[in-house]
């Protein structure tokens, strides 16, 4: 017993003699030699460390002896380890390498304007979509508050940076939706078919985009989907122009929301005079779901969307005596299916397929036009990480487009008119990371279309340098090509028509700071290939060519701020254009009549917590468009009146659950002017009698009350207003 | 025989060492904590997440330190690296074991930390992801003082400006503060805070 005890005595006292201490210092410094801070110092499998301290300094004592790895760790670099002498590691200086990944790197800007979860620089914000005024939850009309954008009041759609709306193309989970607005007719203008309630995140590229996208000209819009759904919950819309009902399920893997829509803007045309003559007012039926399941490595999504609309409706047409009957029905269908997931090491997997079908039975005077479009996509994409500073993707995707029209003037003409176009493409790009501060992308994509019988190669390439914590500059190249539109190769015959052509050089400035983002591009288009005929309308006896040409030139400047003034934020977007194009039937280079050369747009929104309420203010401006006419003899010569509209909104939260939502457009009640159509004949006098372009109403109003129903009390439909 | 006991000796000490090494270094790190040395405390806690995988603890403290850190840092840039932090270091825990209510009601408040950084951002995004965790923490122990205290709290923040009944919520308060009284952590160094905030709570709602 006494020799046990004396061994264990012996034993813990020689143990401890044993740990004889070694001291180890150093100093951790970065890429620059500047002392990094905090930084966490220590051997690996043992407590003994240390933080670095403000000149970067450590010193810690360990018993360990021996070879041992020794680990400094923080978290802006890449964790350094290097196995080392204990007894021998005094005064040294560790450097730390820049961690690619980490939440400052530089990343490519020019062009691109983002908001969502993802973004790390968010210029719009998801909520802004439906909290700014004038907007009325339509995504493009809060997009058009954005620098690079024409707002166009006749039209409703996007129209970017000189390009016709057409040049733009929207995408769904990265899958192209063929038919992204609701139905319209001569100046009625149209809106976005998707409601901003299952996006999460919004990216929309004025130019110089990613090879992955192809077949659009100006700018691509891509809508994400929500990668999970909140929780259970039912929400109850009551307007004064419609109701609305959605409920959203979540399981354990998988989720399910569905929402439907009627509306019926009867009420508000009885309420507010109206500049057009109502034969049944607008009334649409439409309905979305999106289904997730989440697999352990990837994500599968299924989104699908109906509508059905129709209006009917007198217009005055300066060409004849009596208002001309417009009745306009359409029936829509779009369905997406997606799957993003991981697989081996650092690769990456996205693939799907969309389908959309447009139905429009149109009557126009005593004309029947009867169009149905099929268009479905393909699509599958691979990348690869190759190393921190190496990733490749790659991908192919196949667009198939069914097109069939038939006119029947119920006299004696009637004709029918379509075509079948098939489009296969294949894109590879490298996302190149030379360090924190520098970063390029570049990559092409190679498409053929059946119907042209064509091949074309388009290049891209993108660069972005940081300079300093706070600002940045990026550039972007991209050659872009897309299929003439349906108005055209409607009357395509053998493979009469090639693809229109555009470059894109833009050069971008951005700062950010916490709360504060100020962006300023400046690009030039240089368009080609552009389609032109010889009539004064798109016929079936038109000569086309594909001689026509133009540019775009201008400056884009954004600023965005929450830190003035507390529970206020604003943003101003200024854009400045200069384009001429010779294309259609245009006689000579002239500026179209979509593009107004200054634009500028200030947005305000306002939290009063005493009275639980957000208000908002948007003022949009817009110079004076160009006109023809055909009294003078230069073309393109006149110019209308500046627009201006200012619109408010209130939201009003009565409790947690329960909104109260107004908002009315165009407040001071401007008299705005898009253009002027003239008769096509002179009158006895030999003057062309002309007639203005204006809103179907100076004014919109808009009254709801939204209710949420779920186990979260927090739980509203502010983001879906 | 002597070699036997030599061995039982020798595994008996290195584990008693073993155990007081951690014992140590947790007593250290919480020191530090309490001498307002948050990134020491962090940095001494990550080591011993390193040191020893079998405890959720360390990694626990680690993410604790730095979420209580963001709630009074100003500075938007160090809140979004104090929470990733806090975060990576949660989830290398969540992935090893998804029922422990502790690390659900952290998760928790990691969203609450963004939710309070910036309302007008994440307010929408984070409200459902709080009460969720809150939701998945009671649901694994209906009487972790933290979890229910926790719920009633978010919602309390929020009522101000909600008009949300605070009757209820306030009920919540009070019971949690009668599980905090019987609450026995598992060990020593086992998640226990919260009483001083919920007292704090209760004052407020008696107001």
């Amino acid at each position: 017993m006494k020799t046990k005890l004396l061994f264990l005595i012996s034993f813990l006292f020689f143990t401890t003699l044993f740990f004889a201490q070694n001291t180890i210092s150093g100093r951790v410094v970065d890429q620059k030699g500047k002392p990094v801070a905090g930084a966490n110092i220590y051997l690996e499998g043992t407590y003994d460390g240390a933080t670095s301290s403000e000149t970067g300094e450590f010193s810690f004592e360990t018993t360990e002896t021996g070879n041992k790895f020794l680990v400094v760790s923080f978290l802006l670099f890449e964790t350094f380890k290097k196995e080392i002498d204990v007894a021998n590691f005094k005064d040294q200086t560790v450097k730390l390498r820049e961690n690619i990944n980490a939440l400052d790197a530089v990343v490519i800007t020019a062009g691109t304007l983002e908001s969502g979860d993802k973004a790390r620089v968010s210029v719009l914000k998801p909520l802004d979509i439906v909290t700014t005024a004038g907007s009325a939850g339509n995504i493009i009309a809060a997009l058009q508050t954005l620098p690079g954008t024409q707002s166009v009041g006749e039209d409703g759609r996007l129209f970017v940076r000189g390009g016709e709306a057409s040049e733009t193309q929207t995408f769904v989970d990265g899958i192209r939706v063929a038919q992204p607005y609701g139905a319209t007719t001569n100046n009625l203008p149209t809106r976005s078919r998707f409601s901003p309630f299952l996006f999460s995140g919004i990216a929309f590229s004025t130019g110089g985009y990613s090879a992955e996208y192809g077949e659009a000209l100006s700018s691509v819009l891509l809508l994400n989907t929500q990668d999970e759904a909140d929780h259970d919950k039912t929400d109850i819309g009551l307007m004064t122009v419609g109701l609305s009902l959605g409920n959203t399920q979540k399981w354990k893997k998988s989720s399910l929301s569905v929402n439907m829509a009627y509306i019926n803007l009867a009420p508000y045309q009885a309420a507010i005079p109206q500049n057009v003559d109502w034969n049944s007012p607008y009334q649409s039926l439409g309905g979305e779901t999106v289904y997730r399941y989440n697999f352990t490595n990837g994500i599968f999504k299924l989104y699908a969307s109906f509508d059905s609309e129709k209006f009917d409706l007198n217009q005055k047409n300066i060409n004849f005596e009596n208002p001309v009957r417009t009745d306009m029905n359409n029936n829509n269908f779009y369905l997406n299916s997606s799957y993003k997931g991981t697989f081996g090491t650092g690769w990456q997997i996205t693939s799907g397929i969309s389908y959309g079908y447009s139905k429009n039975k149109l009557k126009y005077d005593v004309n029947d036009i009867d169009n149905d479009e099929n268009a479905a996509q393909l699509k599958l994409k691979l990348s690869k990480k190759v190393s921190n500073h190496f990733k490749l993707s790659f991908g192919t995707d196949y667009f198939i487009t069914k097109f069939n029209e038939d006119f029947d003037d119920n006299v004696s003409l009637q004709a029918s008119n379509g075509y079948n176009s098939n489009i296969a493409a294949f894109y590879t790009e490298g996302d190149i990371q030379f360090s924190k501060n520098l970063a390029a992308k570049v990559g092409f994509r190679i498409s053929n279309n059946s119907l042209l019988d064509e091949t074309a190669i388009a290049p891209r390439a993108s660069l972005a340098y940081k300079v300093s914590k706070s600002s940045q500059f990026s550039f972007a190249y991209g050659d872009f090509s897309q299929a003439p539109v349906v108005n055209y190769i409607k009357y395509s015959k053998y493979h009469q028509f090639e693809s229109e052509k555009a470059k894109h050089y833009i050069l971008n400035y951005q700062f950010t700071k916490p709360g504060q983002t100020f962006r300023a591009e400046a690009y030039y288009k240089d368009y080609s290939n552009l389609v032109q005929y010889d009539t004064k309308d798109i016929q079936y006896n038109s000569v086309f060519n594909n001689n026509g040409s133009g540019y775009a030139k201008g400056l884009d400047l954004f600023w965005r701020d929450s830190n003035l003034y507390k529970n206020l934020e604003y943003w101003i977007s200024y854009s400045y254009i200069d384009s001429e194009r010779q294309y259609k039937n245009f006689p000579t280079m002239s500026t179209p009549n979509f593009i107004a050369n200054h634009t500028l747009s200030i947005v305000t929104k306002y939290f009063i917590t005493d009275w639980k309420s957000q208000i908002g203010f948007t003022n949009s401006y817009s110079s004076g468009r160009p006109y023809n006419d055909p009294n003078q003899t230069q073309f393109m010569n006149g110019k209308t009146k500046a627009y201006n509209s200012l619109s408010f909104n209130w939201a009003y939260l009565l409790t947690t659950q329960k909104i109260l939502y107004f908002s009315v457009s165009n407040i001071l009640g401007t008299q705005n002017v898009f253009g002027y159509d003239y008769a096509r004949t002179p009158d006895v006098n030999g003057v062309y009698q002309r007639q203005a372009v204006v809103p179907t109403a100076d004014r919109f109003f808009f009254l709801g009350f939204f209710w949420t129903i779920s186990k979260d009390k927090n739980e509203n439909q502010l983001k879906n207003l | 025989m002597t070699k036997i006991i030599t061995a039982i000796t020798l595994f008996i000490c290195s584990l008693l060492s073993a155990q007081t090494q951690f014992e140590q270094g947790m007593g250290k790190a919480f020191g530090l904590w309490k001498e307002g040395k948050n990134a020491e405390a962090s940095a001494m806690f990550e080591r011993i997440a390193a040191a020893d995988k079998n405890s959720y603890l360390p990694n626990y403290y680690v993410a604790l330190i730095n979420t209580t850190a963001a709630f009074t840092e100003k500075d938007k840039t160090k809140i979004d690296l104090m929470l990733t932090k806090a975060q990576d270091a949660l989830d290398v825990e969540l992935i090893k074991d998804q029922n422990n209510a502790e690390l659900h009601v952290l998760q928790a408040l990691i969203y609450t930390a963004y939710v309070v950084a910036d309302p007008m951002t994440n307010g929408m995004k984070y409200s459902a992801k709080v009460m969720e965790a809150y939701a998945k923490a009671k649901a694994i122990d209906p009487n972790n003082p933290r979890a229910v205290f926790g719920e009633a709290d978010y919602q309390l923040g929020g009522a101000k400006w909600t008009g949300v009944d605070t009757k209820p919520l306030c009920a919540q308060v009070d019971k949690a503060i009668e599980l905090f009284a019987t609450f026995k952590p598992e060990t020593p160094f086992s998640p226990k805070w919260g009483l001083d905030r919920a007292l704090e709570a209760q004052k407020n709602c008696k107001k």
